[in-house]
């Protein structure tokens, strides 16, 4: 079963066209990287697949809803986190928590299980009264993601989720993301780390708006004859 | 509506835990009132006038007890002599002398033009013009007195009466501009700060991508800081009645009516600042320029408007704290009803529906 279906998609700015004709499916319970230099639509993409914009033509569906007349329908199913911001720095951990979960409607004696849940899985039952601001960069960033399963999305979308942390916290946060996808949760990352890339089911590497290589990273590095995905980023995004 | 209510309690939290909002929102406005009302209207209180009486006749008399009656003047020294007048304004305690000529019943009387001459230090004009305008006041009351009086020739009371504001009391002019501008940095300044801050941290993409529909979160976001500077314009009026004695003759009800539609102008101000700020800073600085100072130099609160040159009393007319300024205040010192201040009310709404148009176009575009 597929949960995010794009055929032919396509946005445009005006006369720009950040998105040219893109198509993939990504499958249930699939690590599915989305790599690109800065500016290769990107972005534009992943605000579509979350139903933040509307394309201009194509076809995209996710977790069964289509982009086009269902973006609120889509949000209620998906899961979001990025680098950029993670959590409110002056809020406790299950403040921040409790947040988000009550944002995306789940039942308050539910709520609060999980949020003792997840704060028994990250470990973090000392700092649960801590504002965030206070906790090191990589344990934020596990808590981000951890809400962002809050109301247990059928999809999860990562944005650089581990820009600017510890490799030993990279470690721990891609066993997060497996443990998540064995629940049968799509994973949609973006990363530009490429070793990071090689932990994905598959990856889509995209440059100028269009899609220029999809498949299993051991596969791709195999047909195109690189040694290491650096390389495969770079034959294909700087042609 | 559980989302929205979320925002808003996350939005009080950061409110409660961030000292140096808490003190913009709650601090301001008392210092506000108190460094406006006690530090303006005691100065003019204190000051001493003199009398030179030249006449001595019974009608100078009169006159002169009708300014002592009042409370406004205390310690009034009196002269013996003109060159008396410079050695007092030497001393500085003393800004204004009342001169009444030689002759002043007979020629009130008789010649039926009788002068008093007012004489008044102009080194500090902010202040001497208030006291002249309030003599005058005094002079001209005494006169109508006397010309209604005079068919009968009865012994007249002495009654001092002036409409709106009598004893030329600062604190009455201050009262509805202290609260349009605690509006302003509680509502439009804080919005446009706390929504920009969620644009630069980028939880404001978070939130959008969240089920709540953004207009929502922005409600929820800004509903707190409108809570919070309702409750501030309701501490401002009680301290105006309590401590300094204002009057309010007006409705209540329709006081504070012109008070939430003010509110909503500055919300809807924040929110269209922020639509374009990239920072918080942008956003402050903006809010500061575009309605801050236009309420403090522009909207009759500290300058009257009739002084300003043609230019700027165009553009007084466009910033709506001008028409709630004259809203509040003919509310609360002439008593008027909602029909006397349709004029003002109107324009504010016709602005408020200016402003909000323009910002919905704005986030609809976001």
């Amino acid at each position: 079963m597929n949960s995010i279906v794009v055929k032919n998609l396509t946005k445009k700015f005006g006369d720009f066209t950040a998105v040219n004709n893109i198509s993939f499916e990504v499958k249930k319970g699939e690590v599915f990287g989305f790599l690109g230099a800065n500016g290769a639509g990107k972005t534009t993409a992943m605000k579509i697949l979350c139903g933040l914009l509307k394309p201009t033509f194509g076809e995209a569906y996710i977790a069964g809803y289509n982009a086009f007349t269902e973006g609120k329908k889509i949000r209620e199913n998906i899961g979001y986190m990025s680098q950029r911001f993670s959590l409110y720095e002056d809020m406790k951990v299950w403040e921040n928590i409790e947040l988000f979960g009550t944002i995306y409607k789940v039942k308050k004696s539910i709520l609060k299980e999980r949020i003792k849940r997840v704060i028994q899985r990250l470990n973090m039952q000392s700092y649960a009264d801590e504002l965030v601001g206070s906790l090191p960069l990589g344990q934020k960033q596990k808590l981000a993601f951890a809400t962002a399963l809050i109301h247990e999305p059928k999809i999860v979308f990562l944005d650089e989720p581990t820009s600017g942390v510890d490799p030993i916290v990279r470690r721990e946060f891609w066993e997060l993301i497996y443990e998540t996808a064995a629940k049968d949760v799509t994973v949609f990352t973006t990363t530009h780390y490429m070793d990071e890339a090689e932990y994905c089911n598959r990856i889509c590497i995209m440059a100028e708006g269009s899609v220029q290589l999809i498949g299993n990273p051991e596969e791709l590095k195999r047909r195109m004859r690189v040694n290491n995905m650096d390389e495969l980023f770079c034959k294909f995004v700087k042609r | 509506m559980k989302g929205f209510r979320a925002i808003l309690i996350k939005e009080f939290q950061h409110i409660f835990r961030d000292r140096k909002t808490l003190a913009m929102v709650f601090v301001i406005p008392v210092v506000m009132i108190i460094l406006f009302g006690y530090a303006i209207s005691n100065e003019i209180k204190n000051t001493k006038i003199a009398i030179l009486n030249h006449a001595h006749d019974p009608l100078s008399y009169t006159l002169i007890e009708k300014v002592t009656s009042t409370n406004y003047f205390q310690n009034i020294k009196f002269l013996h002599g003109n060159h008396e007048i410079e050695e007092i304004f030497r001393e500085g305690k003393v800004r204004l002398v009342l001169v009444i000529p030689d002759r002043f019943e007979q020629s009130f009387y008789k010649e039926k033009n009788a002068t008093v001459q007012l004489v008044a230090d102009a080194s500090d004009l902010n202040n001497t013009v208030t006291l002249v305008n309030y003599m005058q006041t005094i002079v001209s009351d005494f006169q109508a007195e006397q010309n209604v009086l005079l068919p009968n020739m009865q012994p007249f009371q002495i009654n001092v009466k002036m409409e709106y504001n009598p004893e030329m009391k600062s604190v009455y002019m201050f009262v509805p501009g202290n609260i349009a501008m605690v509006m302003v940095i509680v509502t439009a300044l804080m919005a446009s700060i706390t929504l920009s801050r969620e644009k630069e941290s980028g939880s404001m993409r978070m939130l959008t991508i969240t089920p709540i529909r953004p207009i929502f979160v922005i409600l929820g976001k800004i509903l707190p800081y409108m809570i919070i500077s309702f409750f501030s314009a309701i501490v401002i009026l009680l301290m105006a009645v309590f401590i300094f004695q204002m009057p309010i003759n007006g409705g209540i009800a329709l006081l504070l009516l012109i008070c939430l539609i003010f509110m909503l102008t500055a919300a809807s101000f924040g929110i269209l600042v922020s639509t374009f700020a990239p920072s918080q800073q942008v956003a402050m600085i903006a809010t500061m320029m575009g309605l801050f100072m236009p309420t403090m130099l522009l909207s009759g609160f500290i300058f009257p408007i009739e002084n300003m040159p043609w230019i700027l009393r165009v553009f007084s007319n466009i910033v709506p704290s001008t028409w709630f300024i004259i809203a509040i205040k003919d509310v609360m010192i002439k008593g008027a009803g909602f029909v006397g201040i349709l004029k003002p009310f109107l324009i504010l709404i016709l602005l408020n529906i200016v402003l909000i148009t323009i910002t919905l176009q704005r986030i609809s575009k976001k």
